[in-house]
């Protein structure tokens, strides 16, 4: 009896389905749509924080009365030598500054410029803007007093910059772009790895998993979960690296878009080596188990690596060129989260990052074959806990 | 045919099956009864390719089951299994799925079936928000909904209140009229009689009892006879060549026969010693049948 509308899927179709099941059922998930709106959240808080540091020393508004037309560009010149961004604001008289200065719709007024007693009124006193002031009313007065004195200006040399450092300061950037990236990368892996083990013991703790060996094999069930879920967190970590992009490149935080954009795609690629890993990883661990409250002991250790990458991670971008962050930006599993920094920091060559990829694929396949096996093994005992070596015996017999 | 053919399988040193062997014919349905522990899952779960024979096989039209026959089957665990957090329609349809459905095919079914089996109104309801009751209506519409070649089902009844016994019922005995052989276990005896068209009683590892409900019943049936004869003094029978009382009770008397011994000679008899109430071979209950064949070693615990 072959009947209409029937035939006999194969793998890839298999996987497929599984995969589907479970990015249909979490994308629908409370937890999951609570913790992407938190990572993207706390990605634009970052932002929005940098944002606020920056513009605090940067623009200040200084109200000018009775510029002859020198005085602004002059203070705007003089600025930028200091550092702060000065905005002119012309006012007809005093009184009118004042008020200005009083309802702090500009941070100081500068009155008779030009003149010979040169007024700054501030409500509390700010050096800079008190340097940027001075400096450029008495450069003024002191051009003036030379050009009455017939000093030709034109001639006076100009200083050259050439800076020899190796663009300390974009490195700088690129390594805080690398540790947001990390920060993001760890609570990924984290999370789907968590999903991923959820789901291999919701299967187990309801007994579904029965049904679905029935009809399929173990590691076509385990592909779909890993690729399914896989597939949703890559889809994540793009559109919060496109969103932190963007959010960057916006609000002017970067002074290199390609350099950002290249240590994001680093991040992104480097998920999807460490989340294949850490995957199948808490996949295993966590087909030993038949209940969620024993999850946690299985998956500690796994976890404890994943942390403790975290943290080497974070100290690599502080000495990208250490010891300890050369050595474990090739060890797998600690490689995803610390390769990146030292990627970014301009730290780590081709052949090394070469190195430790292949380390972390070769990895992945081990951590695949074995995984499988002892998975396969383990699905089916309910009872408690399963020892990995019974998984591999149960899985041969 | 679906042939399970000498099945051996140990657990350690603990052996659970030792040969069991028995065939269903297409459009039969056949009960599968047995103790606690006496190896129908472990059965089962074989055929369904969930544990791995020691020795043996199962065939379905000649052919060894594999991953991709088995697609066929429809299968009911004995620990229930649904994804607690999905919907019953969605649910039914990624089953019809798995099994080879296409999407549209499978959606219509999952529709059918929850219809079917009375779900229609909870169709978008998440299933561990259903009763208990019709969570096994929606495993049992799980292993129905690929319009499966073959039923395999483990413990179907247990659990279900009558008017769900009926629905289950008549469900099992429209796939038989459609053809599919239907393999249950249960420990509802009356059930099995009454469904049944085979029954096969396992014990200790091995089918001890094989074969049509009536056809065990007349084998077993041989040695006993009911007597009624209110007017006869007690130990009226006990004189009577090859025949042995096994009760006797103001009149009502139970006896066992020798083999070939004259049933006639007994009525003679028991017509002598005045009114005759009730003369008949007594078939034995399943039930009977059933702790006849189950009995034998006293102690075993149940694995």
């Amino acid at each position: 009896m072959t009947s209409p509308g029937t035939r006999t899927p194969g793998s890839a179709a298999l996987v497929r389905l599984v995969a589907a099941r479970e990015v249909a059922s979490r994308i629908r998930d409370k937890n999951f749509l609570i913790s992407s709106a938190v990572i993207l959240l706390l990605l634009l808080g970052v932002m929005a924080f940098q944002v606020a540091v920056s513009g605090g020393d940067g623009a200040a508004r200084l109200a000018v009365v009775d510029d002859d037309g020198r005085l602004g560009p002059a203070l705007e010149a003089q600025g930028e030598v200091v550092g702060v961004d000065v905005e002119v604001v012309d006012l007809p008289d005093q009184a009118a500054a004042r008020d200005a200065v009083e309802a702090e719709e500009v941070d100081a007024a500068l009155v008779g410029g030009t003149g010979p007693a040169p007024e700054l009124v501030l409500v509390d006193r700010d050096p800079a803007l008190e340097a940027v002031v001075g400096g450029a009313v008495s450069g003024l007065a002191v051009s003036d007093r030379l050009l009455e004195a017939g000093v030709d200006l034109q001639t006076l040399p100009e200083v050259a910059v050439t800076p020899i450092g190796d663009q300390g300061e974009d490195d700088g950037q690129r390594v805080v772009v690398a540790v947001i990236g990390v920060v993001v990368l760890y609570s990924l892996l984290i999370l789907f790895a968590q999903f991923v083990a959820q789901g291999v013991v919701e299967e187990k703790a309801s007994r579904v998993v029965e049904l679905l060996l029935a009809t399929m094999r173990p590691w076509q069930l385990l592909a779909g979960k890993i690729l399914g879920l896989g597939l949703l967190g890559l889809g994540q970590i793009v559109v919060i690296g496109v969103v932190g992009v963007t959010g960057a490149l916006a609000f002017d935080l970067v002074d290199v878009p390609g350099q950002l954009i290249g240590t994001v795609a680093t991040v992104v690629a480097w998920f999807v080596l460490g989340y294949a890993f850490y995957a199948c990883v808490f996949a295993v661990a966590a087909s030993l188990v038949s209940r969620q409250e024993d999850l946690g002991s299985v998956l500690t250790p796994a976890s404890m690596l994943l942390v403790v990458g975290f943290f080497v991670a974070v100290q690599a971008a502080g000495d990208p060129a250490g010891t300890l962050a050369t050595v474990t930006s090739y060890v797998p599993g600690l490689s995803p989260l610390v390769m990146p920094v030292r990627q970014a920091a301009g730290e780590a060559a081709a052949w090394e990052v070469a190195l430790a990829v292949v380390l972390m694929l070769v990895t992945i396949g081990l951590a695949v074959r074995l995984g499988g096996r002892v998975y396969a093994g383990a699905l089916l005992r309910t009872s408690g806990r399963t020892r990995v070596r019974e998984a591999l015996r149960a899985e041969r017999a | 045919m679906l042939e399970f053919d000498g099945l051996h399988k140990s657990y350690g040193g603990n052996r659970v099956l030792d040969g069991v062997s028995f065939a269903v014919a297409p459009g039969t349905m056949f009960g599968f009864c047995g103790s606690n522990g006496a190896g129908k899952t472990t059965t089962m779960r074989i055929a369904m390719g969930l544990a791995r024979a020691d020795a043996g096989e199962v065939r379905w039209q000649g052919r060894p089951l594999d991953q991709a026959l088995r697609r066929r089957i429809g299968y009911m665990p004995e620990e229930r299994g649904l994804y607690p957090k999905m919907r019953v329609g969605e649910q039914l349809a990624y089953f019809a799925r798995l099994h080879g459905l296409d999407a549209g095919a499978a959606t219509r079914a999952a529709e059918h079936w929850a219809d079917r089996l009375g779900l229609g109104a909870r169709r978008r309801s998440r299933v561990e928000e259903l009763s208990l009751g019709n969570q096994q209506r929606v495993q049992l519409a799980a292993a129905l909904v690929s319009r499966p070649e073959v039923l395999i089902l483990d413990e179907p009844f247990s659990g279900l209140d009558p008017v769900g016994v009926d629905a289950l019922a008549e469900a099992l005995l429209e796939q038989v009229r459609g053809g599919v052989p239907v393999v249950f276990s249960s420990h509802q005896l009356d059930l099995v009689e009454r469904l049944c068209d085979a029954v096969g009683i396992l014990a200790r590892g091995s089918m001890v009892a094989v074969g049509p409900v009536a056809e065990l019943r007349r084998r077993e049936a041989g040695g006993l006879l009911r007597v009624d004869v209110p007017d006869a003094p007690p130990g009226w029978a006990a004189g009577l060549p090859g025949v042995r009382v096994v009760a006797e009770r103001a009149g009502d008397t139970l006896l066992e026969l020798a083999p070939g011994t004259d049933d006639q000679a007994v009525l003679a008899a028991a017509l002598r010693t005045g009114r005759v109430a009730h003369f008949a071979r007594r078939e034995p209950s399943l039930v009977e049948l059933f702790r006849e064949a189950v009995a034998e070693p006293a102690g075993e615990v149940a694995a």
